[in-house]
């Protein structure tokens, strides 16, 4: 792993060299090892749970299908306004760690709810919807952590670190689950308790290891005097934070926000990236139609799952260190190309298990060129006192294209079945990628106005065209 | 973490330097510490960054001892629970299940919890045999009885079977997902079974049921009832959501009858296993049962209103389409099953803390009456006639 990181680009070295003379290994500092870790406990404490939910919920708490449907189909849309407090709070009182940490806690706790919810229908659905409250909560603070602690030359390969650490959690949640349940038969509750536990260790790394912000530093003003914000050094997150603090008056903040919003570059990546979302539906239909058209058993379902999430494990890293070499931009508009080769790929003739080995290994590649470089895109864009939000906007804006783009899918293949439905969707994210790379075109240095107004506002130093290909 | 704090030298809270606050003195720390941007920042000291580390490094060990212990310590408790179930249930011998009984999924807590007991049908309250079968969801008839059960694991995998009246399994099938009903042919020569699938939890689009029809005789499945031909309302239709659940079967082994959900409404649908196809014949149906005379169904519907959902247990007539609610107003959710032509039983668990626990009860069929308990710790009842 470290002979991956130290190929990160040199000028990294050089641009912070003069203030930080022990850092020379690499881009990917403590802090994005740090909320690594919290990551990785975390979701292999959310999928130890998730592993066993459906047995529990059907064979102990005797849940008939509709109740269980019911209890599942509180879905993600409806976390997004909670995301978007979340990410406005963290920018204004720049407590992203309170904030992240509030949000890990809380699914944490959700696990002793769910031990505490017996048969209850109402409760297990309170216990799963603070799970995912949870979720909604940590995870742009958590993003604009790891940005703010990273020079920004080396944002796709931090994020690429922490989404593979992530990933890895996933996948050894249901191992630990049933390893569990190997040694107490019937010990769902054994299962609640360890979940809880590993999730409470997560949220003690975080708020153990990455720096206090102290409220002098939180007051310090936004550009520190002498610093060069152009090359941007990697900062800890305690003195990254007093970059991030906004100036206290309240009107300034607001303004800060407001800028924020009509900000042309978060107004093209955000552009950018519900356009593509648009053209992108959830997993389980590509499952469903692999599952389908080469008649696997259901019971392998589980299974491609676990596939796509290997791919995306092992190419996170090496899709993080790329978009920093070639740009972002490419980055992410390559990965839904990878997308778009799926959704062909199922309507290919090919051999049914190149079809599944080829359609997993592109979803995986999709995940690892979309997910973590979207946020390195978005950080990389955006002012250290709105970052939060931003990402927080991105997120949100991704999450409710997907969800529409699968709710029309879902429609299509109702209506005209599988094949035209999936036709359908490849044509639209053929359309999404022109309009996405049209959105995300390169502006010449010092051309746009956007450029110009940059440059006046941090007194003439214009930032670089960080990482080639970020706008 | 905070007592923890307050052992922290006065200073550290007081007036601290930036970047003091981050201990990074060590090998495996990569970040170093950012010069402080602003002039006049006093350094933090060696000592003190050791002293912050190893605070930090003290509290982390507390906290993963305590939860590493509670998780074990609870583990254990669960375990020795468990072990006590075990050891009482080895008592089970050679059993023989003969007409004249109801037989049922034993929810009693002890040993006998989740094994197929019996017990007379002339003495429900009398004393009960439990049989040593593990299942999940049972159903019976005179001459055949029908398992499903899960066995968790990395892999958890799933069985469906038919046992004989001597309790020696005739046929397995593999089963896909977790059990959720099961339904034998009046002759049991027909099983069907449905199963909850999902898959991965971040990616899944929620849940969805497969219910799978068999010919126990023929030891064959039938195939899954998606794939039959849908046809709603005269018009035919392939929806991608659609689920399937809880099926009664007619005499004829044939015609049977199923809950089918779409675009969030359930129907109920009368479906031809020769001829691969279903029809919509009413909507707000779930668990539908057909009545031995074959003239009505035991169902129970979705009640409207805020709140949680709750179920009515109703009687539908095949010929008038008129629905009859029973005189149970708790919350029913089970496939009912016919006593006789005019009773019907289900299982309801226990409130509070007993939620585990269940009992089967009897309500008149046309709406009149009071329920009545029949068997007590016992959940999916059928009748062996």
């Amino acid at each position: 792993m470290y002979s991956t990181l130290r190929d990160v680009p040199h000028g990294l070295a050089e641009a912070g060299a003069a203030s930080r003379p022990r850092r020379r290994r690499g881009a990917v500092g403590r802090v994005v090892l740090v909320l690594g870790l919290t990551s990785l406990l975390t979701d292999l404490s959310t999928e130890m749970v998730a592993a066993v939910l459906p047995l529990y919920l059907v064979l102990q708490a005797g849940l008939s299908p509709f109740q269980f449907g019911v209890v599942n189909g509180l879905n993600q849309a409806a976390t997004a306004p909670v995301r978007l407090i979340s990410g406005v709070l963290a920018d204004r009182s720049a407590r992203h760690r309170e904030v992240a940490a509030t949000g890990y806690a809380m699914s944490a706790v959700s696990r002793i709810g769910l031990l505490a919810a017996g048969g209850s229908p109402g409760l297990i659905g309170g216990a799963i919807a603070v799970d995912r409250l949870g979720k909604g909560i940590r995870t742009a603070p958590r993003d604009a952590m790891l940005s703010l602690a990273t020079d920004q030359r080396a944002l796709g390969t931090a994020f690429g670190v922490h989404r593979a650490m992530d990933t890895l959690g996933a996948m050894l949640g249901p191992v630990a689950a049933f390893g569990v349940l190997t040694a107490v038969a019937g010990g769902y509750d054994v299962v609640f308790v360890a979940s809880a536990a590993i999730g409470a260790i997560g949220v003690a790394v975080l708020l153990l290891f990455t720096g206090r912000q102290p409220a002098a530093e939180r007051r310090a003003p936004t550009v520190a005097p002498g610093g060069s914000l152009g090359a941007r050094p990697a900062v800890d997150l305690a003195t990254a934070d007093a970059v991030a603090a906004p100036p206290a008056s309240r009107g300034a903040r607001a303004r800060e926000l407001a800028a924020l919003v009509v900000d042309p570059r978060l107004r093209r990546i955000l552009l950018a990236a519900c356009v593509l979302a648009l053209a992108t539906i959830g997993d389980a239909f590509l499952y469903l139609k692999l599952q389908r058209t080469l008649d696997l058993p259901v019971r392998l379902f589980p299974l491609l799952a676990a596939g796509t999430a290997a791919a995306y494990l092992l190419a996170a890293l090496p899709v993080g260190v790329l978009a920093d070499r070639v740009g972002r931009r490419r980055v992410l508009l390559g990965g839904h190309g990878c997308l778009l080769a799926a959704y062909l790929t199922l309507l290919s003739p090919l051999p049914p298990t190149a079809m599944l080995v080829t359609c997993l290994a592109l979803v995986g590649l999709y995940y690892a060129a979309a997910d973590g470089v979207l946020a390195a895109l978005t950080s990389a864009a955006l002012p250290a006192g709105t970052r939060t939000t931003g990402l927080a906007l991105v997120q949100t804006g991704v999450a409710l294209g997907q969800f529409t783009a699968s709710v029309a899918a879902g429609a299509l293949w109702t209506a005209h079945g599988a094949d035209t439905a999936l036709a359908a969707v490849a044509g639209a994210l053929a359309v999404a990628l022109a309009v996405a790379a049209w959105a995300l075109r390169q502006p010449r240095p010092g051309r746009t106005r956007a450029a110009r107004r940059r440059r006046n506002r941090h007194g003439g130093a214009a930032l670089p065209h960080i990482g080639g290909g970020s706008p | 973490m905070t007592s923890a704090s307050k052992d922290a030298p006065p200073a550290a809270g007081a007036e601290p330097p930036p970047g003091a606050a981050e201990p990074e003195t060590g090998r495996a720390g990569p970040a170093g510490r950012v010069a402080p941007a602003g002039p006049g920042s006093p350094p933090g000291g060696p000592a003190r960054a050791r002293w912050e580390r190893w605070w930090r490094v003290g509290v982390l060990a507390v906290v993963v001892a305590l939860a590493v212990g509670v998780s074990i310590g609870y583990g254990l408790h669960a375990a020795r629970r468990t072990a006590a179930g075990h050891a009482a249930a080895a008592g089970g011998g050679n059993v023989t299940i003969s007409p004249g009984t109801i037989v049922f999924r034993d929810t009693e807590r002890g040993p006998g919890y989740g094994q197929v007991s019996f017990v007379s049908l002339d003495d429900p309250g009398g004393p009960r045999t439990v049989t040593g079968l593990q299942c999940d969801r049972v159903d019976m008839v005179a001459t055949a009885g029908l398992c499903l059960a899960a066995s968790p694991g990395i892999y958890t995998s799933y069985k469906a079977f038919t046992f004989d009246s001597a309790l020696r399994i005739t046929h397995g099938f593999t089963v896909a997902g977790i059990p959720s009903r099961a339904r034998l042919s009046r002759d049991g020569r027909m099983a069907a079974v449905t199963t909850f699938v999902s898959g991965h939890s971040y990616t899944s689009a929620g849940f969805s049921t497969a219910t799978l029809l068999y010919d126990v005789a023929a030891g064959r499945e039938l195939g899954n009832l998606e794939f039959f031909t849908i046809t709603r309302d005269g018009e035919r239709i392939q929806p991608v959501d659609v689920n399937f659940w809880g099926v009664t079967f007619a005499s004829d082994n044939d015609r049977f009858y199923a809950t089918m959900a779409t675009g969030g409404t359930t129907y109920l649908v009368e479906g031809s296993v020769g001829g691969r196809a279903v029809h919509t014949v009413h909507s707000g149906v779930e668990c539908p049962s057909l009545s031995p005379d074959e003239t009505r169904v035991a169902f129970k519907k979705r009640v409207a209103g805020g709140g949680p959902v709750t179920w009515r247990a109703t009687v539908l007539d095949l010929a008038t389409g008129r629905e009859t609610p029973l005189a149970e107003t708790r919350d029913v959710d089970d496939q009912l099953a016919w006593y006789d032509n005019d009773t019907v039983a289900y299982g309801l668990p226990r409130t509070g803390a007993d939620a585990v626990v269940d009992d089967v009860w009897t309500v008149p069929a046309d709406g009149t009456g009071r329920p009545a308990p029949l068997v007590s710790g016992a959940w999916s009842p059928a009748f062996v006639r």
